[in-house]
């Protein structure tokens, strides 16, 4: 009982966050064979046989996110992809809704940094109408002015409804103030001012530059015979007229130098939530296996090094963890817990005391064989599904990573060593460059926590936008 | 959060119910899953699906304790028990059952609600012995020691605090409990009242123990790559031994009728308000279950549905609107959850809910809508079945709530029966306006104007 009600659920701006927990490892385990076309319009298509259930899985992947949001009109993107569903040139969004709904059918979309993704699943006996559903959002959204609207208003609901949770926005603030004025800043789904300037002549404008053939990729995996399907991808998805592709242009990330915190005021908070971290490595950075098999040690399990000196050992929290995010630019890497207002000084100075004697003693031989056996041991429920091979196959092609980013993981996690992780912790796990973001109590927590950075800055929850202040 | 173990309650053991509609094909495919089970001699069940598309296994023991068997003064004890579990036994002392089961290459979690404790262990077959190692060890030979007792306390506060005290979701969620119940168990919070996570004590930790942890008050699910008689074979040798106590006495205390509307406001700092309704209905083993189900997915599943067409899409008071059902060995409730969008009164809200509900008991649902329903109940069927982790949460829903796995092979059938005179009857039966618990959040500067 008592699952407590995420009403944050209704609007998730920190499902791109949770990807994160999809680490990885594998058992001799290989991506089962799959097939890239290229249309002569431009289109990637990924087409991967999954027997067992009978369901189709679509996933594409639109290559412009919300780095490419204009200034001011953070959100674009996002809302962009959550009107695709809402009225195409046959169907109305009531049409699209009973239409999808009647077969059991779910579509979802939305925007991260890096890219926009949309991805339905259909069952195998309903292929013909899920394509057709899919494909007309993807091709032929032409965003109604009502829908644009609603869609609108809501989402500026959204963003004050998930302030009343400090979880939820935790990782907006931290972005903000973490990467400063590069696009990786901006809040994904936008902010209550942003939201505001957009208009559908905008949205409209971004879907026809951005939306085209030579920019998208299309992933499908699950029950089908896959020269077939190839046949009604060619049909629905070759007559999609082709246009150049936009030039993607994300800046290089470079890490903040010396030590910075933002405190954002919630007056009711009886808990601090805290991150902090520095700028971390890109998608495609050479050490990506290894600063995983690294941060698992540290902070990517339940008996990590964090987590067991702040949760077991001390009952500071119910949880403390750290990840790195890789993009296509440097991803953010975080520490990240939460601790009640009394506590809030020994949980973070423990939080730093690990860090810092992660750096002196590195790891030793049986932390970083346990972490090695942790990620091949959980990595094969991570691509058990054909929802989750989609996905995996068409953010691998985005990031222009091969196959053997499964098929040989088990060899490079396996390739790491006690002296290359030392490596890797001296060069990824920051110790004298530091950007914290704390949500609490100020008035409790305010003064004690400026010894944490040479400058400080603070806000209230309720200001519009997160960081920088919205304008 | 991944590495968060522990938690309340997980979101796939409610939406466990979502069980399909669309007849012969959900009951073909349930018959590709075959499951051998076995009663071990100190009561045990065992149930074991084969599959070998992955080289692991998850692994659910479920005890027939939760909430529910607590008393005021020690509530949220089962849940503290739950994270007990995990500090240290005989062979595997504090810290150790995590380290080892990492070491290799395994992950658990465990989660309490009012009528269970759910152990859930996922791992590579080659962890196979070791699994059995630790579950028996922990579940014989549990430490209680006074430091470990003091410090998870810390661990529990948090949570608490985390999901209910810092949510306005939670906090609302758990005033709607305690009001809709007057005498039932069910009225208590999972968690615990903080007062009550402050004090209770090592007779109480022991007591609940004894109580819960023998093994004909539990069952186990292994799902995954393994064969029956290997599974049955470890059970024989690390759980079979384990003696057997008296289970926890029944919960005798039966909630009276509802006799007239309850209302309840909590006045707290929001930026939006919260409107939660809940509905008596019957325990999850009823035969309106079906009908139930069915009637909620046409008011509320998906943006086709009667509530979003109406409180989301037409008149835009709302940002969503959803309904939950916890599952329960005695009748629980049916929440009706909406989030006014800012400037809206809750009541406006409440008013066109009413309007919906009145509108189901009123008229009968459309062909479409039935079978709209049913595919939807069908497709949640395979999206359950298609890891060896909801295949295995699955089978023990059945198993524990129904009494009986193989209720799992009839859902389809069930669903299929269900026709639009019995969604508009168990809408009249149940959505009524003297069984309802209304919850309201006002923001406080809001809350404050309006009085």
């Amino acid at each position: 009982m008592s699952s407590p009600k995420r009403i944050g659920r209704f609007f998730c701006f920190l499902a791109a966050l949770l990807a994160f927990a999809v680490a990885a490892s594998t058992q001799t385990l290989k991506l089962p064979p799959h097939e890239k076309v290229v249309l002569k319009n431009g289109l990637t298509l990924l087409v991967m046989e999954k027997h067992g259930v009978p369901i189709v899985s679509f996933s594409a992947i639109v290559k412009t996110g919300s780095a490419a949001d204009p200034a001011g009109q953070e959100g674009l993107a996002t809302i962009t992809a959550g009107l695709l569903r809402k009225g195409t040139q046959k169907r109305t969004a009531q049409q699209f809704a009973s239409d999808l709904d009647f077969i059991g059918g779910s579509f979802d979309s939305g925007a991260s940094d890096d890219y926009t993704s949309i991805s339905a699943e259909f069952l195998t006996k309903d292929l013909d109408r899920g394509l057709d559903l899919f494909s007309d959002a993807v091709l032929h959204a032409n965003f109604p002015q009502t829908e644009v609207d609603k869609l609108l208003a809501q989402s500026i609901d959204g963003v004050k409804a998930s302030k009343d949770e400090a979880e939820a926005v935790i990782f907006n603030y931290y972005g903000g103030y973490l990467y400063g004025t590069h696009p990786y800043a901006r809040p994904e789904g936008g902010d209550e001012l942003s939201l505001k300037r957009i208009q559908r002549d905008g949205i409209s404008k971004f879907y026809e530059a951005n939306y085209v053939p030579a920019n998208t990729i299309l992933a499908v995996a699950g029950e089908f015979n896959a020269a077939e399907l190839k046949k009604k991808l060619e049909t629905t998805f070759g007559a999609w007229p082709a246009k150049p592709a936009p030039v993607a242009n994300i800046p290089t990330a470079t890490p903040v130098k010396g030590k910075r915190l933002l405190l954002v005021d919630k007056p009711d908070a009886s808990q601090t939530y805290f991150a902090f971290g520095n700028v971390g490595v890109s998608a495609t950075d050479s050490d990506r296996v290894a600063i995983r098999v690294v941060n698992t040690a540290f902070g990517g399990t339940f008996a990590s090094l964090l987590n067991t000196a702040l949760r077991i050992e001390s009952g500071y929290t119910y949880g403390a963890s750290s990840f790195f995010q890789p993009q296509k630019a440097a991803g953010p890497f975080a520490i990240y817990s939460f601790t009640k207002n009394e506590t809030t000084v020994p949980a973070i100075d423990l939080a730093l005391k690990v860090l810092d004697d992660f750096r002196k003693n590195g790891i030793t031989a049986a932390q970083l064989d346990t972490a090695k056996k942790y990620m091949k041991g959980q990595f094969p429920p991570r691509i058990e599904t054909s929802g989750q091979l989609a996905a995996r196959i068409a953010s691998n092609e985005f990031y222009g990573l091969d196959d053997n980013e499964i098929n040989q993981l088990e060899a490079r996690i396996d390739a790491v060593t006690v002296e290359s992780a030392k490596q890797i912790i001296e060069k990824h796990f920051p110790k004298d460059n530091l950007v914290f973001v704390l949500i609490g109590k100020a008035s409790e927590i305010g003064p004690a926590v400026k010894k944490y950075a040479e400058k400080e800055d603070e806000r209230k929850i309720s200001e519009p936008g997160f960081w920088p202040p919205a304008k | 959060m991944k590495t968060i173990k522990n938690s309340l309650l997980m979101a796939g053991l409610v939406c466990a119910f979502g069980l399909s509609g669309g007849a012969a094909n959900a009951q073909n495919e349930a018959q590709q899953f075959p499951v051998a089970t076995k009663t071990l001699k100190n009561g045990m069940k065992v149930l074991v699906q084969s599959d070998h598309s992955i080289p692991n296994v998850a692994l659910y023991i479920f005890y027939r304790i939760g909430s529910r068997n607590e008393h005021p003064g020690t509530t949220g004890l089962s849940h503290f028990f739950e994270h007990m579990m995990f500090n240290g036994a005989k062979k595997y002392g504090p810290g150790e059952l995590d380290k080892v089961m990492e070491a290799n290459g395994g992950e658990n979690n465990a989660y309490t609600n009012q009528n269970l404790t759910v152990y859930q262990d996922w791992f590579p077959r080659s962890a196979l012995p070791l699994i059995f190692d630790i579950e028996a060890d922990r579940i014989q030979y549990l430490q209680f020691d006074p430091k470990k007792i003091a410090s998870e306390r810390e661990v529990v506060a948090s949570e608490r605090r985390l999901r209910t005290d810092n949510d306005n979701g939670g906090l609302l969620d758990e005033q709607l409990w305690a009001t809709a119940y007057i005498a039932h168990p069910y009225q208590w919070p999972v968690v615990g009242w903080m007062s009550d996570i402050e004090r209770w004590t090592m007779d109480d930790l022991k007591h609940h123990f004894e109580m819960g942890y023998s093994p004909n008050n539990a069952t186990m699910v292994v799902v995954g790559d393994v064969t029956s008689d290997e599974i049955f074979q470890l059970c024989e040798k690390y759980i079979e031994p384990i003696p057997t106590h008296a289970p926890p006495p029944p919960v005798t205390t039966v909630e009276p009728e509802q006799l007239g509307e309850r209302r309840l406001v909590v006045h707290k700092p929001a930026e939006l308000p919260l409107l939660m309704i809940g509905y008596h209905i019957p325990k999850t083993n009823d035969p309106d279950f079906y009908a139930l189900n069915i009637l909620r997915t046409v008011l509320f599943q998906g943006e086709s549905s009667r509530m979003y067409q109406r409180l989301v899409d037409k008149d835009q008071i709302a940002l969503g609107v959803l309904s939950e059902v916890q599952p329960g060995f005695d009748p629980t409730l049916a929440i009706i959850t909406a989030q006014p969008k800012q400037g809206v009164d809750p009541a406006t809200c409440e008013k066109e809910i009413y309007e919906e509900l009145n509108k189901a008991t009123a008229s009968l649902i459309s062909d479409q809508e039935l079978e709209k329903a049913k595919n939807i109940r069908l497709v949640e069927f395979y999206h359950q079945m298609r890891t060896i982790n909801g295949r295995a949460n699955t089978i023990g829903t059945y198993e524990i709530y129904f009494g009986d796995y193989t209720r799992l092979f009839d859902a389809a059938k069930n669903y299929s029966a269900v026709t639009k005179e019995d969604v508009q009857r168990v809408a009249a039966k149940y959505f009524g306006p003297n069984n309802r618990t209304v919850a309201t959040l006002l923001p406080e500067n809001e809350g404050k104007a309006k009085q």
